[in-house]
């Protein structure tokens, strides 16, 4: 019974749907920071009872990358284009937040079906990367600006690492950092690829590349 | 058991427009102003009731009915509710299913009063109040069969009398989403300030405020003091949820409750002041985001186990 592990993962999920339903994009990248340091976190709680030197460290690479280095980054992304706000998503905010609201209870559902064979002492964690990453994955395609999409890969990112955290005895560091770098390398691609876009048809949508230009 | 009982009627019958005084004058205060007195609510309880109702003609028995029953319903919803320590004079097993039914009558009157009117404009009222209503409804409900399945009872005086405290020490996260969840549901139930402004008489946004235009003299003072009442309610049991520590000491037991749900008052009060009413389209997103906690709070609880 870890009470606090517990609140943090609620926490998060709570972030996530803040994230969801927000269409101001400094918002957006505001809770993704919060979630980010919150997830940061998790390790600590998770690991300890056995705390070793390789998991402080991908923690705080990640509190520091995710949490910090990263918003700084989509922040400078979205005053070099000037977009403000997602100002009309494919999916409306109350679809998405009761689409979410029902991921959550079905990843609940699936993941007290799974069988894990590392024992995890917190029954929270897998459902909350489950949701995360579904939510990140309704943000990607349920909105138009190229900006909240990378915010929702990232969020989708954030569940893969919640994932991957209890694995972090059995996998080798590497891996871990690998991930890391994999997020930061998305994130660069999809800023050059936000600010090309936004030099070629003066703004973001994502709509506009479906339609042919000539 | 007879000061229990009598300690109760005298709480839940005159105690609850005090309430409003003390949102009023945290309001007041937040202004710059003094604001009206503590006991402004009673003073308006007592000239309304002096007065004389005007009745339209097109208006039938529903009309005049509806402010009668809406009180009674949520006054019957009162002898149910545990209020401080004190055993409610009224308790069975599964009556938390009739104390939500009985808001839900008094709502429904008071729907049917709105458009006996013949207005459209309370209609309107009436209208935004059912869409609200249903949302808010099943969210309260799903609070409470969280705390039903926490505490192992269906009965309101068992799950707050009982073992709640010793839920927080072991499902605290999911409690703070109830309590989070049920403070939405306090605020629209009750039409406070990010949901309905009590105070304005703005066409737009109005919807508890609208329906009951027409009423005038006792009738209106009748469905404010229940207003306050209702209000109260979801106080107590918001209050109850936080707050497990009991003295067994009636009458500090009775002195913490008042203090506790005074802060409450002030809470909200503090609320109105600092935030804006949200848009009427925004509404219903405040509502999902009640129900989406609780459900998450019942998955939670599903998935832990509740024992």
């Amino acid at each position: 019974m870890n009470v606090w592990l517990d609140a943090i993962l609620i926490l998060i999920l709570i972030l996530g749907l803040f994230i969801v339903t927000s269409t101001r994009l400094g918002t957006m990248i505001q809770i993704f920071s919060m979630q980010s340091v919150f997830l940061g976190c998790v390790p600590f709680f998770l690991y300890a009872k056995d705390m070793e030197a390789y998991i402080i460290i991908v923690a705080l690479a990640a509190i520091v990358l995710r949490g910090f280095v990263m918003p700084n980054f989509l922040f400078w992304a979205i005053r070099h284009v000037s977009v403000r706000s997602e100002v009309s998503p494919f999916i409306g905010i109350g679809t998405t937040l009761l689409l979410s609201g029902f991921s959550i209870a079905g990843s609940f559902l699936l993941a007290s079906k799974l069988i894990f064979p590392v024992s995890i002492s917190s029954g929270l964690v897998i459902p909350s990367s489950f949701s995360l990453i579904i939510m990140g994955f309704l943000l990607l395609v349920g909105r138009t600006k190229a900006i909240s999409q990378v915010i929702g890969y990232l969020v989708l990112e954030n569940g893969i690492f919640l994932f991957a955290i209890l694995l972090l005895k059995k996998m080798p560091l590497l891996v871990e950092m690998g991930i890391l770098l994999d997020l930061f390398i998305a994130a660069v691609v999809m800023g050059i690829v936000v600010n090309h876009i936004s030099d070629e048809f003066n703004n973001t949508d994502t709509i506009v590349l479906t339609t042919l230009k000539d | 058991m007879n000061v229990s009982l009598l300690l109760h009627l005298t709480i839940l019958f005159v105690f609850p427009p005090l309430l409003l005084g003390f949102i009023g004058k945290t309001k007041a205060f937040f202004a710059g102003r003094i604001g009206p007195p503590l006991l402004q609510p009673y003073f308006d309880f007592f000239k309304l009731m002096r007065k004389a109702s005007v009745y339209s003609v097109t208006t039938n028995w529903i009309f005049r009915a509806a402010p009668m029953v809406s009180t009674a319903a949520i006054l019957a919803a009162g002898f149910m509710t545990p209020i401080a320590a004190f055993k409610p004079p009224v308790q069975f097993w599964g009556d938390i299913i009739l104390f939500v039914y009985l808001f839900a009558l008094a709502r429904f009157v008071i729907i049917l009063a709105a458009l006996d009117t013949g207005s459209s404009f309370e209609g309107m009222g009436a209208s935004r109040e059912a869409t609200f209503g249903c949302l808010s409804e099943i969210t309260m409900f799903l609070n409470l069969t969280i705390l039903a399945l926490l505490s192992g009872s269906l009965s309101l005086s068992e799950i707050f009398l009982g073992g709640l405290s010793s839920s927080w020490l072991l499902v605290g996260p999911v409690l703070i989403l109830v309590v989070v969840s049920f403070f939405l549901v306090l605020l629209v139930e009750n039409s406070r300030i990010p949901i309905d402004d009590p105070d304005t008489h703005l066409e737009l946004t109005m919807i508890h405020e609208v329906m009951v235009l027409d009423h005038s003299g006792a009738d209106l003072g009748f469905i404010l003091y229940g207003k306050a009442v209702k209000l109260f309610l979801f106080g107590s049991i918001l209050v109850s949820i936080i707050f497990t520590f009991k003295t067994q000491d009636l009458l500090t037991d009775t002195a913490l409750f008042i203090f506790e749900i005074i802060g409450l008052a002030i809470f909200i009060g503090v609320i109105e002041s600092t935030m804006a009413r949200l848009r009427l389209n925004k509404v219903p997103y405040l509502l999902f985001s009640a129900f989406i906690f609780s459900v998450i709070g019942f998955t939670v609880i599903l998935v832990r186990g509740h024992s």
